[in-house]
């Protein structure tokens, strides 16, 4: 006597479970640009590496004993590899009630987070919908309201102190869904087709503004205020991106990100960084160039390019060593620090030190960004935040002050309480204010007494330029030493090789919060 | 038709391009000043300038529509 009747009604359930929502539903899913939640899985997995958990979970309805309809769960869970990493996957089924919680089972939403935390490996969420989030159809189903809890929520949390956590926004994203996205380390919409908001356009024109899901929470909005890091134009970039972004991450906190072969040679020069910074330093130059010449060659994916762009910041390697990159874009306040790329900068620092990536940073700061706008944004208190994050890091830095380095923000080149490498590049040019501004601060007095005071502003700028040259604070050891440009990448990737040695494999002292 | 948002406040020094003018992403299209620096603000999308939204040496705010570019 076999069991084959009972694996044949395993199989028969897994046919029904693969059907989705149905072949009407999944034409609308395609129709409306989207993949599928098993299309979505089996694009980002090494092929034939997904180990499905919880295949024929779902609602069944019976005549008897025979079952006669069967709806799968709207999460599908479990975990494969990417790069032949192991990696945990949940991925909402939109074709499914949309996504929402009456057609969920909750203990199958947090069975891969589960997995993630207790195997520690990274997990990836699919969301699409409201991502396992309430409706108010349960009203009528339990007869019963309340008192909202998000149970589970500890170990979505935990997990980001504990192994790299990938948001994606596949579609409209509410509610649930949205925060399942942001609380990550690392996160993307989808152009066009993903929207995250709080609650969408229905429960937003109740409230009495009436606006298009994309006016509510398209990447038009979300990329760059912060909300996600990036958008892309495609799920399939989408998967592209979150592939390489876990090419940099330790499997866990508990392991270190190790060392990659490299074909780019450490020496390498590149010459236009001799002449790359203008002479001229109100003329602004393109930081990205930079931060590609001294990386291994490719090698740098940056994060979060549309918000708070007055700070470029990303991953890259140097001789095979996954870095942090951190660099100042002039294009934006001159690379002042405005509130977003304070926020930015913060949640890079707390990147890296989670997950144990030596910080490379590229300076060219003139200060916090100053003015009425920067007042009304509080900027300081996010700068302080940034500063924090610094201070309070553990792996190792190495800075490079490329140009500017001002005010408080410019203090915050690199974590003053402990050593850390530092060159400056001829051009450096420091203090605690520009001396254009500062000059009328410091010599108000003399300059109001002055019979001609133009003259007076004249004959003290040219005092004061005559010791600004960066060798005289190389006399002094305020920078520890000059460098030619040129040999950038053959000192910061030495500065790698050391630092893969002081990295301490485990949990952060400074839990990461999204 | 898109419109090309200020990336910072500041003041509009000159815009570099007239309208009709055709740009690439690249294109440097206006100057702003800001934080004592000469800020040149690039096209980001390609197509031909269709008006010209700020008035020179005025103050512009940061996410001001200063082009529109049809694409």
């Amino acid at each position: 006597m076999s069991w084959d009747k009972e694996l044949d009604e395993v199989a028969r359930r897994r046919e029904l479970a693969l059907r989705m929502g149905g072949a009407e539903k999944v034409a609308r899913q395609h129709a409306s640009g989207k993949l599928t939640v098993r299309e979505r899985i089996d694009a980002l997995l090494d092929p034939g590496s997904f180990r499905e958990v919880g295949t024929i979970a779902g609602s069944a309805r019976y005549d008897g004993t025979e079952l006669v309809d069967f709806t799968p769960a709207n999460q599908i869970a479990g975990h494969g590899t990417i790069d032949a990493r192991p990696v945990a996957i949940v991925g909402d089924d939109f074709t499914v009630r949309g996504g929402a919680a009456d057609a969920s089972i909750h203990e199958k939403l947090l069975y891969p987070e589960r997995l993630a935390h207790d195997l520690r490996m990274p997990i990836i969420r699919l969301v699409d919908g409201t991502g396992g989030g309430g409706s108010v159809r349960t009203l009528e189903s339990k007869g019963f309201t309340y008192v909202p809890a998000l149970p589970g929520w500890h170990v979505l949390d935990a997990n980001l102190t504990r192994v790299p956590v990938v948001g994606l926004a596949l579609g409209s994203v509410a509610g649930l869904g949205a925060a399942r996205v942001a609380a990550s380390h690392y996160s993307l919409m989808v152009r066009d087709t993903a929207q995250i908001f709080a609650a969408g356009p229905p429960v937003v024109a109740h409230a009495g503004r009436q606006v298009t899901k994309e006016e509510l929470g398209g990447s038009q909005l979300h990329a760059r205020n912060g909300t996600v890091d990036d958008e892309v134009e495609s799920e399939q970039l989408a998967f592209a991106n979150t592939r390489r972004f876990l090419s940099y991450m330790p499997r866990s906190v508990y392991e270190l990100p190790g060392r990659n072969p490299c074909a780019d040679d450490p020496h390498r020069r590149d010459e236009m960084l001799l002449s790359i910074v203008p002479r001229d330093e109100r003329k602004v130059y393109a930081m990205r160039p930079i931060v590609e010449a001294i990386v291994d060659r490719g090698s740098f994916f940056e994060i979060g390019r549309l918000w708070g762009r007055s700070v470029i910041g990303g991953l890259a390697r140097f001789n095979g060593i996954s870095c942090a990159v951190l660099a100042s874009d002039p294009y934006h306040y001159g690379g002042a620090w405005t509130r977003t790329s304070s926020e930015k900068l913060a949640r890079l620092v707390d990147l890296a030190d989670t997950f144990h990536l030596p910080i490379v940073h590229l300076v060219d700061v003139p200060g916090f960004q100053i003015g009425v706008d920067a007042e009304r944004a509080a900027t300081i208190r996010a700068g302080v935040r940034a500063m924090s994050a610094i201070e309070r890091s553990t792996v190792p830095w190495c800075t490079v002050l490329v140009r500017k380095c001002f005010g408080v923000a410019g203090a915050a080149n690199r974590p003053a309480g402990r050593l850390s490498i530092r060159y400056a590049w001829p051009s450096g040019s420091w203090g605690s204010l520009p001396i254009a501004g500062g000059l009328e601060a410091a010599y108000r007095a003399d300059l109001d007494a002055a019979a001609n005071p133009q003259e007076m502003r004249e004959q003290i700028e040219a005092r004061l330029r005559a010791v600004t040259s960066p060798l005289r604070s190389a006399e002094k050891f305020s920078i520890e030493e000059i460098i030619d440009p040129r040999d950038t990448r053959r000192l910061v990737c030495e500065f790698a090789d050391l630092a893969l040695h002081a990295l301490t494999p485990g949990p952060s002292t400074q839990p990461y919060r999204p | 038709m898109k419109r090309l948002l200020s990336p910072v406040s500041g003041t509009l020094r000159t815009y570099l391009v007239d309208v009709g003018a055709q740009v690439k992403p690249d294109t440097e299209v206006a100057l702003i000043e800001s934080m004592k620096m000469e800020i040149p603000v690039l096209a980001e999308f390609s197509g031909r300038i269709t008006a010209l939204l700020a008035d020179p040496s005025s103050m512009i705010e940061e996410g001001q529509p200063l082009l529109e570019i049809g694409v």
